[in-house]
Formats: C-alpha cells, sequence, structure tokens
C-alpha cells in the first residue's frame, strides 16, 4: 500500500472541495424545481429535475447558454442570481484546493519517492548506493559512470539533492532526500535489489557510519560495504560486524608514506594502479634525512608510525588547528613566536616538513614559513577540501595528501576494479626487489605510461576462448601474449594478476600457467594491446592462428 | 465523542432512510413515490461516498464500495425516469417499475453500508 501514497494524499484533500460543490448544486437544483415559472404560453409551470440540473450544471461553470427551456420569471431569476453566487465560489474553492494540492510540499515529496522507487525499480544493470553528495562522491559517481556502473544517491540535504541534479550526470543517477540512517530509506534505495552491488557510506561521523554499516548487513548480508573509519576501535568494531573493506583515509596515507619512504617502486607500481605515470618524478622523492611533523591529530599519528616504521627520525609540533585560530584570532601561521617554535624544533637541519593539521590555511602558511626559513626543505602538505585544489597547486608544494581524492581512489577502485585493488593489496606484501623487477620489466614491455584493464575469462568477455576452454583444450598463459600480426613476436601485455576465486590468486603469473575459463585477469597493456588481445581472446580466427594453427 | 464519527454516521443513516422513504409504496404506481425524494437520495448518498473517502483500511474500501453501488443504482434511477419523461413518451409500467428496483437496490446496498459500519462501531470498545 506504500506506493500508492500520493493518491491517497489527493483523494484526503478533495473531500471538502467536493462536498462544497455538492451542496451548492443540489440546494441550487432544488429551489429552481420548486420555483414556479411561466412557458412561452404564459401557462404556470415548475421546472422538473432534469431541466434543473441541466441549468444548473453550465450555469455554475458560468458557461451560459441563456434561460432553459423557456424564459424565466423574476422570482426565477433572482434564485439564479443568488444560485450563480453559490456555485461559482463553490467551484473556485475546489479549482483552488487543487492549485494549493500541486503546490503541497508533502504531495511533492511523496510524488519524489514514487518516482525515485520506479527508477529504482527498473534499474537492470548493477549500481552503487551512496550515501551523502558531496566532493568525494561526486569524484567517485563520475568515475563509476564512465565504468557504466549505475549509481544512486541519498542525502539527508534537499539543496544537495537539488545540486546533484543539476549535474547532469549521465546516465541518470537517482537521487532522493531522505534520511540515511533509517532502514525505509535503504529499502527504498534498492539494498535488496539483486542488482544492488556496494553501499558506500564516507560520512565524517564514524559512528554514523557504523551504524549505516550495521543496517546494511542485516538488510542484505552478501553487498559490498565500503564505510569509512577513522580510528582503530572504530575499524575493529566494523571488522567484527563483518565489512570487508573499511577506509581508514590516514591508514592510507600512513602505507602510502611507508611505501614511499621503503619501496619507491612498490610506491610507483601503487601509484600507477591510481593513474600515475610508470616514473617517479624528481620532486616525488623522498628524502631520508629529519622530518618534522607540525600538527598531532590523527594524521600525525598515522605519518608517526610511517616515519617510526621506516627508521627516520623525526619531531613533532603540537599544533591543534581550532585551538590555534582561538588563541591568535587569525587562521594564518608565521609570527614571530610560530618561527620561533619552529626553529626549535629544528626546521633548519630538518630536510623534510609535513603540514597535517585540520586547516588548509593554516598548513599552507606552516610550510611557507618553512621554506623561509629553510629553503632546501622538502614540503609536504594535508589538503582537506578539494574546493582549496587550485590553492595548493599555486603553492608549490612537494607533494599533497588530499583525503578526500585518496578515499574517492579507493572506493572506485573496490567497486570497479576490484582485481586492481588487490594487486595493490598485495603489492604491501612484497619487497622493493621484486616492485623493481616489476617496474623494469613494464619499462621495457610496454613503456612509461602503460594502462591497466580486467578481464573475465567467460563468453561474455572472452567468446572464443571460453569455448575452447570448455572443450577441456589446453592453453597455456603465454600463448595470449603473440601478436595477431606475427605469432612469432610478442604482444606488449604484462599479466599482473590471475584470479580463480576469493583466496587463490597469483601475482605476475608465468608464461605456462594453464589457462581456465572464468578466471579473472588483471592486464598491464597499452590502448593498443589491449584491444589486439580483445580481438584475440573473443574471435575464433585469431586465437586459431595465436595458437599455432594452420588456417 | 467523536465529531466525525457523529457526522458520518448521519449521513450513513440518513442515505439508508431516505432511500427506503423513496422505495416504499406500491412500485407500480408512480403517486407513491416522489421526484423530490430521489433527488435527496441521491445528494445524500454522494455526501456520504464523499464522508467515506480517503479510509485506507480494509472496511473503508468496502464502505466505499457499497456507497458507490448505492449512488450508480440511484443516479441510473434517476436517468430512466429522464429518459422515460423526455426521450420515450411518458412513463408507462415497466419504466415506473424499474425505477424504483433501481432504487429499491440502492437501498439493499446502503443496508450493507450501515451494518458493517455499525459492526464496526460496536467492535471497537472504546
Amino acid at each position: 500500500m506504500e506506493t500508492n501514497n500520493t493518491i491517497w494524499i489527493i483523494i484526503r484533500r478533495m473531500r471538502i472541495p467536493f462536498l462544497v460543490i455538492i451542496v451548492t448544486f443540489s440546494i441550487s437544483i432544488l429551489g429552481l424545481t420548486l420555483i414556479p415559472g411561466m412557458d412561452d404560453q404564459g401557462h404556470p409551470y415548475k421546472m422538473s429535475f432534469f431541466d434543473a440540473f441541466y441549468f444548473v450544471s453550465y450555469m455554475a461553470s458560468t458557461i451560459g447558454f441563456g434561460e432553459a427551456p423557456y424564459t424565466f420569471t423574476y422570482p426565477q431569476r433572482m434564485w439564479v442570481s443568488a444560485c450563480i453566487y453559490l456555485t461559482v465560489i463553490g467551484w473556485f474553492y475546489g479549482i483552488g484546493a487543487i492549485v494549493a494540492l500541486v503546490q503541497d510540499k508533502r504531495l511533492a515529496r511523496e510524488i519524489d519517492i514514487a518516482r525515485f522507487r520506479k527508477k529504482i525499480q527498473e534499474l537492470r544493470e548493477p549500481f552503487t548506493i551512496i550515501l551523502g553528495y558531496n566532493n568525494i562522491t561526486h569524484l567517485i559517481i563520475d568515475w563509476l559512470n564512465r565504468e557504466g556502473i549505475r549509481v544512486v544517491v541519498v542525502d539527508r540535504d534537499p539543496e544537495k539533492i537539488e545540486a546533484l541534479d543539476l549535474e547532469n550526470f549521465i546516465p541518470e543517477v537517482p537521487s532522493l532526500a531522505a534520511d540515511v540512517t533509517t532502514p525505509e530509506t535503504l529499502k527504498m534505495a534498492g539494498i535488496h535489489q539483486k542488482s544492488c552491488q556496494a553501499v558506500v557510506s564516507l560520512f565524517e561521523d564514524d559512528i554514523k557510519n557504523t551504524k549505516i554499516a550495521l543496517l546494511c548487513k542485516l538488510l542484505n548480508k552478501r553487498i559490498k560495504l565500503v564505510i569509512k573509519s577513522t580510528t582503530q576501535t572504530q575499524s575493529e568494531h566494523l571488522h567484527n560486524l563483518g565489512v570487508r573493506y573499511i577506509e581508514d583515509p590516514f591508514q592510507f596515507v600512513s602505507n602510502r608514506m611507508y611505501l614511499a619512504l621503503t619501496a619507491p617502486s612498490l610506491w610507483l607500481l601503487e601509484m600507477w594502479t591510481f593513474g600515475h605515470i610508470l616514473r617517479v618524478r624528481d620532486r616525488e622523492q623522498l628524502p631520508r634525512g629529519k622530518y618534522i611533523i607540525c600538527g598531532y591529530g590523527r594524521m600525525g599519528h598515522a605519518l608517526e608510525r610511517a616515519l617510526k616504521k621506516a627508521g627516520i627520525p623525526y619531531s613533532y609540533v603540537d599544533i591543534k588547528s581550532t585551538d590555534y585560530k582561538e588563541e591568535k584570532q587569525s587562521a594564518v601561521f608565521g609570527d614571530g613566536e610560530d618561527y620561533k617554535t619552529l626553529i626549535e624544533a629544528g626546521v633548519k637541519e630538518a630536510e623534510a616538513i609535513i603540514a597535517a593539521t585540520k586547516d588548509d590555511l593554516i598548513n599552507l602558511t606552516i610550510l611557507a614559513t618553512a621554506k623561509k626559513l629553510n629553503p632546501e626543505i622538502y614540503t609536504i602538505g594535508r589538503e582537506n577540501t578539494l574546493d582549496d585544489l587550485s590553492i595548493f597547486r599555486a603553492a608549490r608544494i612537494n607533494r599533497v595528501y588530499i583525503l578526500e581524492h585518496i578515499l574517492a581512489e579507493f572506493t572506485y577502485l573496490f567497486i570497479a576494479r576490484p582485481l586492481a585493488y588487490r594487486f595493490v593489496r598485495l603489492l604491501h606484501t612484497k619487497d622493493e626487489a621484486w616492485g623493481a623487477k616489476v617496474v623494469e620489466q613494464m619499462h621495457a614491455t610496454l613503456g612509461e605510461n602503460p594502462m591497466h584493464f580486467e578481464i573475465t575469462l567467460d563468453e561474455e568477455h572472452a567468446y572464443a576462448l571460453a569455448k575452447e576452454l570448455k572443450k577441456g583444450r589446453q592453453i597455456p598463459l603465454g600463448a595470449l601474449r603473440r601478436s595477431r600480426a606475427n605469432r612469432e613476436e610478442s604482444l606488449p601485455l604484462l599479466i599482473l594478476l590471475c584470479k580463480w576465486d576469493e583466496r587463490h590468486l597469483e601475482l605476475m603469473p608465468g608464461d605456462d600457467l594453464p589457462l581456465e575459463a572464468g578466471m579473472r585477469l588483471l592486464i598491464a597493456a597499452t590502448e593498443e594491446s589491449k584491444s589486439d588481445f580483445e580481438y584475440i581472446v573473443n574471435n575464433y580466427y585469431e586465437l586459431a592462428y595465436v595458437l599455432g594453427e594452420d588456417l | 465523542m467523536n465529531t466525525e464519527k457523529v457526522i458520518s454516521g448521519f449521513f450513513f443513516i440518513l442515505a439508508m432512510t431516505i432511500n427506503f422513504g423513496f422505495v416504499y409504496g406500491d412500485p407500480a404506481n408512480l403517486e407513491y413515490h416522489s421526484g423530490y425524494e430521489l433527488f435527496a437520495a441521491i445528494v445524500i448518498n454522494l455526501i456520504a461516498t464523499i464522508l467515506k473517502l480517503g479510509d485506507k483500511t480494509q472496511l473503508g474500501s468496502v464502505l466505499l464500495a457499497t456507497s458507490l453501488v448505492a449512488d450508480i443504482q440511484l443516479i441510473a434511477s434517476a436517468t430512466v425516469w429522464a429518459f422515460a419523461v423526455y426521450v420515450m413518451n411518458g412513463m408507462n409500467l415497466e419504466s415506473t417499475v424499474a425505477v424504483v428496483s433501481l432504487a429499491a437496490g440502492a437501498f439493499i446496498a446502503n443496508i450493507v453500508s450501515v451494518t458493517l459500519f455499525i459492526g464496526d462501531t460496536l467492535k471497537s470498545k472504546r
């Protein structure tokens, strides 16, 4: 019954206007039948109910066809003049009520909900529910749309939903303004639907995220959850709930920092997975001397862990952005006292400084002050909101960690490129020597700007190959790396990861690995070799040729 | 006391009693059946229908259905009357009986409606 709320609201609101119209009509009709008239021959007569009904019907709508069936007598006319005002007011009231109803917020909301439900029910493609619309989720929606993954957005704030509507995403993003922490909303957003794959909840408030995670788990067990958590205990809670993917932006930054300090090749591979070119730029090389961390909150602690693990000397300056602003009545760092603090922390001898407070302006001014005191220093800044991107670019900071961007990147990878995501996770278990070898291999075969893609060896994505494999034919992995122009030459491709199921994965599989139908591959390639590869696995003739058969 | 209940109960029962008043008498003789009574029955029945609108419960839907049946029967009765008088050559025995029996059908629908209404009232313990 829930679906038809709109109709019930309309009916309930129209009751009184209907009553008014019926009563005014019946009074007018009754009066007309009672008042004596005169026909064209001068005989007295009384209007029948039918005549009266006919006359009042056209009189009330003020069309006015004249007097019927005979010209009225004066008593009749007096009554009719009264009736005109009575019925016209009744009609106006009825029309007014309809107009008010159309403008009614509750009705508009019910219509919105009904439309939203309908859109969700019609979604056949896999889709992701994103809770909360902001800079981060905007990026995620953009990227997911490009991959052909549909998105549904729910946010409590109607203004944000309006802003989303104005973005004109293609394909369309169904959106609704509703409280995201209630099960009704999640159900409306289609959490029960077969095609619903994941729920993303990246709110600032950890408790809200946990509540949503719990609700989603209870409503749909098999769904993927992307939940943000910024503290250790919260992450543990979520883990106990069975949430497979927990996003802690500070942990991400810490891991990356550690990787960059100890294993630049692995760091490069991780960054490449996210779209960086496959080369470490000069300014990206982190120094290994003394570090100063400014700001000792969650971010500061995360970076400290990375530095400690990498065995790098550091000191810290405890600046809390809110306290600082209150104390100095300014959001600009760098008065005499601040200079002294930095010098005491050893800015002149340090090789790198990290500004990790919650305030972008303070971070920028810390780095500017440090540069003044020590022009050689390597600057690392934390950027909190994407809105400040251009300022940070202009400030020529050596390395910027944008938490929002990192969150969006990881979410996108997890949902749209599950294999690439596993690849990044597995990188953290490898060492620098391994990473250097892989990077070298990639440079040799693919150059400095390769791309990566994922493919499932099934009939939908690799028609010919899957058919052959199902017939029981043994095909080694290496066979796919031959050029379709000349099978003696190899195709510039590198198979990075091969997946049978969740537990069974192999990094950098060898050429003699036997292929199986249904396995998934993560492949590094160029645009050209990617399309060649797709030709080979889908087309019988191409496949037969590279496998060495004579046509 | 619930004012809304009083008003709707009043109209439901009035619809039935007026309907009865029109039907009562020799069905073959039009002199026993006043046009004014039929008019009043139609108006009161329409009002009762409107009052039943917007009730989402199961009982509400059945009440609305009975009321719609009564409306249709009464309007059909009035239509037959007007048709016989203005289009055919005046009332004859067939049309007279048709007018009265259609209204009698509406009366039965009204009895069902009032019975359900009273039953529901008795069921609620307050």
